[in-house]
């Protein structure tokens, strides 16, 4: 039976370091070297000051759901035999807010703390997340 | 106050209408609303479209439309920002009369959607799809919206039910309305999950139709077929971020809109007596209730319960049905509900005194946002 594979990233110059980083196990994000503005979605300018001028910079991998929710309705065949499944908002300490997956536990809240994990799924690595401990 | 005014509205039959397309709409829901207006098609001097989801031609559906129409307008384009196309459409038209740009224009609306193939569940987010991470559709966006405002103000499935029980009670009193079996909370309960907390009769339908609204300044539109319907105020909104934004999951953007209309129009939330609210989820509704000052923020689920937003109610919300139940043309038909309303032509679901509504329209799941305070003469 043949496979419909799920959507994976299309790698270009401008977002190479973040898949790359994620392969090799490191959240990387763009962080401005005008005003220091970490950022994401992955942008040319800083949203803030418009410098063009950044550097990558590994996360903590540590942030907080901002919302999430629970997909039932299949939207493309890839996803048929996984739903129900989580996505979720969360928000990194660092401050961005990235579109990721919470798995490991079926009880995800608001405000929940959580931990990046690596993922790989077919010819990618990906980010989501787990439930960790309050500090 | 501006002097401008809606003096035709027209519209198709909605729901679902094998062979339309998106051009045979447009052309119908235009043809409807000059009649409408008494104005002949040589009155019109300004085209402006919103090409919706099956226009071949996408943005430059304004010159297929106008070749279609035998137009030469002074004013003409196309915008597309989905469900917020209506209001910034007619807004864009006041201003321009306002500004001596054009006299008279028609903003039309013509979408196959139901029939013509239209996908609503593509993956959102610019670069690096969010589809990665199986995020997909509208609905997932506006899911959000309701996850965290539960979590923050413990809004319940059973009040956004009461928003889809509100719209489908007036779509039972609009024989044009696609849905129009009344239900109950617990019909919305027993309803499947799509994105969870939404449920199916959360979400908006999917229809093909057309609408078309005509405007003009107050001093042609005295001489008119029909009572002039004046765009009191009028305001707009955007944020052009998704997850760039802390704010993007809360629409305050919303608020600034609809108090700008407030502002320009004189008027304050006490003053309104029907509103039109852009429902593609129930849950917008409750955070256009709260933006509005109808209730306090986080309010807005204890605001509808105990039928307040039904014909009867405190205030009555969206008495054609919305895009939840008369039919999903992306906000266009609230417009045209609320010049009914303010005309006294809207039936057995007319608002006894109605002098004052807002109209809101929503666009690209929450970016973008307007609103107008439509009022008499």
């Amino acid at each position: 039976m043949s496979e419909i594979s799920r959507p994976v990233p299309v790698v270009t110059e401008e977002n190479r370091p973040f898949w790359e980083g994620l392969a090799e196990g490191r959240l990387l994000l763009q962080r401005c070297s005008g005003c220091g503005h970490p950022r994401y979605p992955i942008a040319l300018v800083c949203p803030r000051c418009l410098s063009k001028e950044h550097g990558w910079e590994a996360m903590s991998g540590r942030g907080t759901v901002f919302s999430s929710v629970v997909f039932h309705q299949v939207y493309h065949p890839a996803f048929a035999d996984r739903v129900p499944y989580n996505v979720a908002m969360v928000e990194l300490d660092e401050g961005p807010l990235i579109m990721t997956n919470v798995v490991g536990t079926d009880q995800v809240t608001v405000g929940m703390p959580v931990q990046v994990i690596f993922t790989a799924i077919e010819g990618a690595v990906i980010h989501q997340f787990v439930p960790r401990d309050p500090e | 106050m501006t002097d401008i005014a809606i003096v035709g509205v027209g519209a198709t039959p909605q729901g679902k209408l094998p062979g339309s397309t998106s051009l045979s709409l447009a052309v119908d829901a235009f043809i409807d609303a000059l009649a409408d207006s008494g104005l002949a098609k040589d009155d019109i001097d300004g085209l402006l479209t919103f090409p919706g989801t099956t226009a071949p031609e996408q943005g430059l559906n304004y010159l297929r439309l106008g070749e279609e129409l035998g137009m030469n307008p002074l004013l003409t384009g196309s915008l597309s920002m989905g469900g917020a196309s209506a209001g910034s459409l007619v807004q864009m038209a006041a201003a321009a009369i306002q500004a001596g740009l054009a006299t008279t224009v028609a903003c039309v609306f013509g979408d196959a959607a139901r029939t013509g193939g239209s996908r609503f569940g593509r993956a959102s987010g610019w670069g690096d799809s969010w589809g990665i991470w199986g995020m997909f559709g509208a609905a997932a966006n506006s899911a959000l919206v309701a996850s965290r405002h539960m979590a923050l103000y413990g809004t319940t499935g059973e009040q956004l039910a009461e928003v889809a029980v509100a719209c489908r009670y007036h779509a039972s009193l609009n024989p044009a309305a696609v849905m129009r079996t009344p239900i109950t909370v617990a019909d919305h309960q027993a309803s499947r999950w799509i994105v969870e907390p939404l449920r199916l009769l959360d979400c908006c339908l999917i229809s093909d139709g057309g609408v078309c609204v005509i405007v003009t300044s107050m001093d042609r539109a005295r001489d008119l077929r029909q009572p002039p319907v004046r765009i009191a105020g009028m305001g707009q909104a955007h944020t052009n971020q998704t997850l760039g934004s802390k704010d993007w999951l809360a629409v305050p953007h919303q608020r600034t809109a609809v108090h700008d209309a407030y502002r320009t129009a004189g008027v304050g939330p006490g003053d309104i007596d029907v509103a039109q609210l852009y429902d593609n989820f129930t849950i917008s509704v409750l955070l256009w209730l709260e933006h509005a000052g109808f209730c306090a923020p986080g309010e807005g689920g204890s605001f509808v319960e105990g039928g307040r937003i039904r014909l009867g109610g405190e205030l009555p919300v969206n008495t054609a049905g919305g895009n939840l139940s008369e039919s999903y043309m992306e906000g266009w038909l609230h417009i045209v509900e609320g010049v009914r309303q303010i005309r006294g032509q809207a039936g057995v679901r007319q608002v006894p005194d109605a002098e004052v509504c807002l109209v809101t329209g929503r666009g690209m799941s929450l970016n973008c946002a307007n609103a107008m305070i439509l009022t008499g003469a």
